[in-house]
């Protein structure tokens, strides 16, 4: 073996060498990084080239990029991030683009080489694509100080090599996104983990607040975030009220009531107020981002809005030191348990209504069981007393003809036989009170305005101590106009005794439509207002704070109005005085349609008032001929009917009925009534008039008392 | 007494058909009492039998009917059958306060005055208006 065979053979030894431990490296090492500089290193310290760098091919596929490169150079290629254009003059482009090696065995004679600063004493240079299949993934460059460096046994062994390290690039590719994709499911796995855990907690936990809590803690417990807070959003909807915070930060943050407004300029805010998520994947670039002092190292931040049903309830807010630190399955699982969250915190709030109004049921059947069995007893009792005064009024008489009596004597006897009779009558008059709103019940719709304003004239309250708001376009309340006028004459009683020692007395009626298709009555008064124990026991029968009463007027307003499932509430004015507000259903249903009588003359002997405007109207739109008046017009007898208001304010009934009997019309009379007791209605029968009716309040009622 | 007004007083309430009675008593009338619509009614029928019939009758609404059985309509029943006889007979009708229908449908039938019980010093008044005493 001569000397060029010896060196041929040592090159041969060397290069065997080379290839069998980039093949050693193409199976045994799987970061593909470091994979390519192994086989950089190799390349140049075992074949002794002076350069050797390895391209891939960019997701463009326009750009062949360095992704390793030999010594000094190379690391300086890299920090410039090297790439050449696919197809372009070099020769990594150009063997790139035709997808096979190229060699300059001197560069300064090869038109395609890209003269590099970086490598000037390259002399000869290889590049080698890389191919998998047919698929072009990137190029092996190799340069040699020397001019003409590449033999044909270079050649085939650095292609061989270069056919190894693309399958191993693209083997370490599919590691890495095996190994990607594992990461994920197991991420995945423990966000499932995680939002089960809250899917379980949110059955089990039906305390709003313990389960916020578990929430946000097991958000940052389990996802390894750094913040998680749970806003809901105030009774107005405009505030989005913290309820829940992680850690020390949150605890700090709750005890300061943190609160951000809906629709402002926080991440919370804009996220309610346009009910949808709002992530900032760098929160410094946020431009509605809430700089949090107590949160200084969150970098990215998710708010994600509570709907139920579309409805923003609130928000939860999940906050990371990273940037860009959520993924797509951490938006898609937080939004999921935020919606758990929102049905939970809904399920959660529902219970505690049924709860609360379990309870109010309770206390309702409580207070009606209570109330049968008072009154069943107070009527008994009742009953039993009624011969009680009528004894004493004999034993009065009998006491006080006893011949030669002894003063004294007579005077201890007299004065026992009062204190009884003050307490009979008593007696009595709470049978009366509380036996009443039990008694038989006339329900028709009625004009709420109508029998308040009847009950202000019955009382004589002078027109510039009270005032009474609300007119004939209220809706109809369905009610016996009776019990509604007893009850509105303790609650007009109440507002008067408060204020009976003023210099000016105010007492206002308001009535209006409220939500839930209900009216409100609204009695303020300018007293002293409610004190905090009358405001607790106000509703209790037989409470009073004044002398002589018993105490049972707003009970018994309390139980009518419970009849046509309204409620009651007293409370102080924040510019002082005491107000009740009564709250009843109104009726949606529009009154029936009637055929009223037409052709008549009627005559309604009335004020200009909200019961005779509407009658009138009415009337006259059936085409009869109606008066209205307040006192009586000379021809009488041509009237067919005469409707008279029991309540005037401007003219006496009893005077008007005397009148109307002396003209022999009194079978033409309907006298019409809000509120009718047996006292009053057998008193107005007693003069012979045709008939005594509660006020109709609808067309249907009208023509009922026409027939 | 020949010159006595006679009244006939219907309540099966005892202790207050007694007071009534000693109150109206000592005003004068003479009266005569019955627990029941129809011992009310054998009281009337009697007093006409005797040729000394009642210039009054009070009665009370809720009590045993003519059948015996407690009803709250008892005192109208009582009504029609007085008036059916003796048309011109002035009836009060008692009872609680508040029951305007009923009060109302004792006046249809033919009733003077309806009067709520425990007033009694006004019953007084009230019998010497209709009889124009």
């Amino acid at each position: 073996m001569n000397d060029k065979d010896m060196a041929l053979a040592t090159r041969r030894a060397t290069l065997l060498h080379a290839a069998a431990k980039v093949a050693r490296n193409v199976t045994s090492i799987l970061n593909p990084e470091r994979l390519l500089d192994e086989t950089v290193d190799v390349i140049c310290e075992e074949f002794g080239f002076y350069y050797a760098g390895v391209f891939l091919l960019d997701k463009s596929r326009r750009w062949m990029v360095l992704h390793a490169g030999y010594g000094v150079a190379g690391r300086k290629m890299l920090a410039q991030e090297h790439k050449l254009r696919v197809n372009g003059h070099s020769m990594i482009g150009r063997a790139s683009g035709e997808q096979h090696a190229l060699i300059a065995l001197d560069v300064g004679e090869e038109p395609v080489h890209f003269k590099n600063p970086i490598l000037p004493k390259t002399r000869s240079e290889m590049a080698l694509p890389l191919i998998v299949g047919t698929e072009l993934i990137g190029a092996l460059t190799v340069q040699s100080t020397r001019e003409a460096a590449f033999s044909t046994e270079d050649i085939m062994v650095l292609q061989g090599m270069a056919d190894q390290l693309a399958i191993a690039i693209q083997n370490a590719e599919l590691h890495r996104e095996h190994q990607q994709l594992l990461a994920q499911a197991e991420r995945q796995a423990h966000l499932l983990k995680a939002a089960s855990k809250v899917g379980k907690e949110v059955t089990v936990i039906l305390s709003i607040d313990t389960l916020l809590r578990e929430v946000s803690d097991v958000i940052c417990e389990e996802y390894g975030f750094y913040y998680a807070g749970v806003f809901l959003l105030d009774q107005a909807g405009e505030w989005a009220v913290l309820r829940a915070g992680h850690g020390a930060a949150g605890a700090q943050m709750l005890a300061n009531h943190h609160q951000l407004k809906v629709g402002g300029l926080s991440m919370i805010g804009s996220s309610i107020s346009q009910r949808k998520g709002r992530i900032a994947l760098d929160v410094g670039e946020e431009p509605v981002h809430f700089k949090n002092p107590l949160l200084p190292y969150t970098r990215s931040e998710m708010a994600l809005p509570l709907l139920v049903s579309g409805r923003p309830i609130g928000a939860l807010t999940v906050q990371s030191r990273e940037e860009s630190a959520f993924s797509k399955e951490d938006i898609t699982s937080l939004q999921t348990m935020a919606d758990q969250l929102a049905v939970a915190i809904e399920n959660a709030r529902l219970l505690q209504e049924l709860k609360a109004a379990h309870k109010e049921l309770v206390r309702t059947k409580t207070f009606e069981a209570l109330a049968t069995s008072t009154i069943e007893a107070i009527h008994w009792i009742g009953n039993k007393a009624l011969p009680i005064t009528s004894t004493i009024k004999r034993l009065h008489e009998d006491v006080q003809a006893l011949a030669s009596p002894d003063e004294e004597m007579l005077a201890s006897m007299l004065e026992d036989l009062d204190i009884i009779a003050e307490n009979a009558g008593l007696i009595l008059a709470v049978k009366e009170h509380l036996i009443g709103p039990a008694r038989e019940q006339l329900p028709q719709p009625v004009i709420v305005a109508d029998v308040f304003k009847d009950v202000i004239t019955a009382a004589a309250v002078p027109a510039a101590q009270i005032s009474c708001q609300g007119g004939a376009d209220l809706p109809l309340v369905i009610a016996d106009s009776s019990r509604l006028s007893r009850a509105f004459d303790y609650l007009l009683k109440n507002a008067l005794e408060a204020t009976a020692e003023l210099e000016q007395i105010k007492i206002q009626v308001e009535i209006e439509p409220a939500e839930e298709e209900q009216l409100i009555i609204r009695v303020k008064d300018n007293g002293p207002g409610f004190s905090q124990e009358n405001l607790d026991q106000v509703w209790a029968a037989f409470y009073s704070t004044k002398p002589g009463h018993a105490g049972l007027g707003l009970s018994a307003t309390l139980q009518i109005i419970r009849q046509l499932d309204g409620k009651v509430t007293a409370f102080n004015a924040e510019a002082g005085g005491a107000v009740v507000e009564v709250r009843i259903p109104y009726t949606t249903e529009k009154p029936p349609a009637a055929e009223l009588p037409t052709a008549k003359k009627i005559l309604i002997l009335d004020d200009e008032d909200l019961w005779s405007n509407f009658a009138q109207a009415k009337l006259v739109e059936a085409g009869n001929e109606v008066a209205r008046t307040g006192e009586l017009p000379a021809q009488l007898a041509e009237f067919d009917l005469i409707l008279l208001d029991d309540c005037l304010v401007n003219g006496d009934v009893t005077q008007l009925l005397k009148a109307l009997r002396k003209s022999g019309v009194t079978d033409k009379v309907v006298v019409l009534a809000s509120s009718l007791s047996t006292e009053r209605a057998t008193a107005l029968m007693g003069y012979a008039v045709y008939d005594v009716r509660l006020k109709p309040y609808t067309e249907a009622g009208l023509a009922e008392l026409m027939l | 007494m020949e010159d006595e007004i006679r009244l006939l007083l219907v309540d099966d309430e005892r202790l207050v058909r007694r007071s009534m009675e000693k109150t109206l008593f000592r005003a004068g009338f003479d009266v005569t009492v019955a627990a029941s619509a129809g011992a009310g009614l054998m009281a009337f029928n009697a007093a006409r039998g005797e040729a000394e019939p009642f210039d009054l009758a009070i009665l009370d609404l809720h009590m045993p009917n003519l059948a015996g059985v407690n009803d709250k309509n008892a005192g109208l029943e009582l009504l029609s059958r007085l008036l059916a006889t003796q048309a011109d007979l002035p009836v009060i009708v008692l009872t609680a306060f508040d029951e305007v229908t009923r009060a109302k449908e004792s006046i249809v039938r033919g009733a003077r005055a309806y009067f709520v019980k425990g007033r009694e010093a006004q019953l007084i008044d009230l019998i010497n208006d209709i009889l124009e005493l």
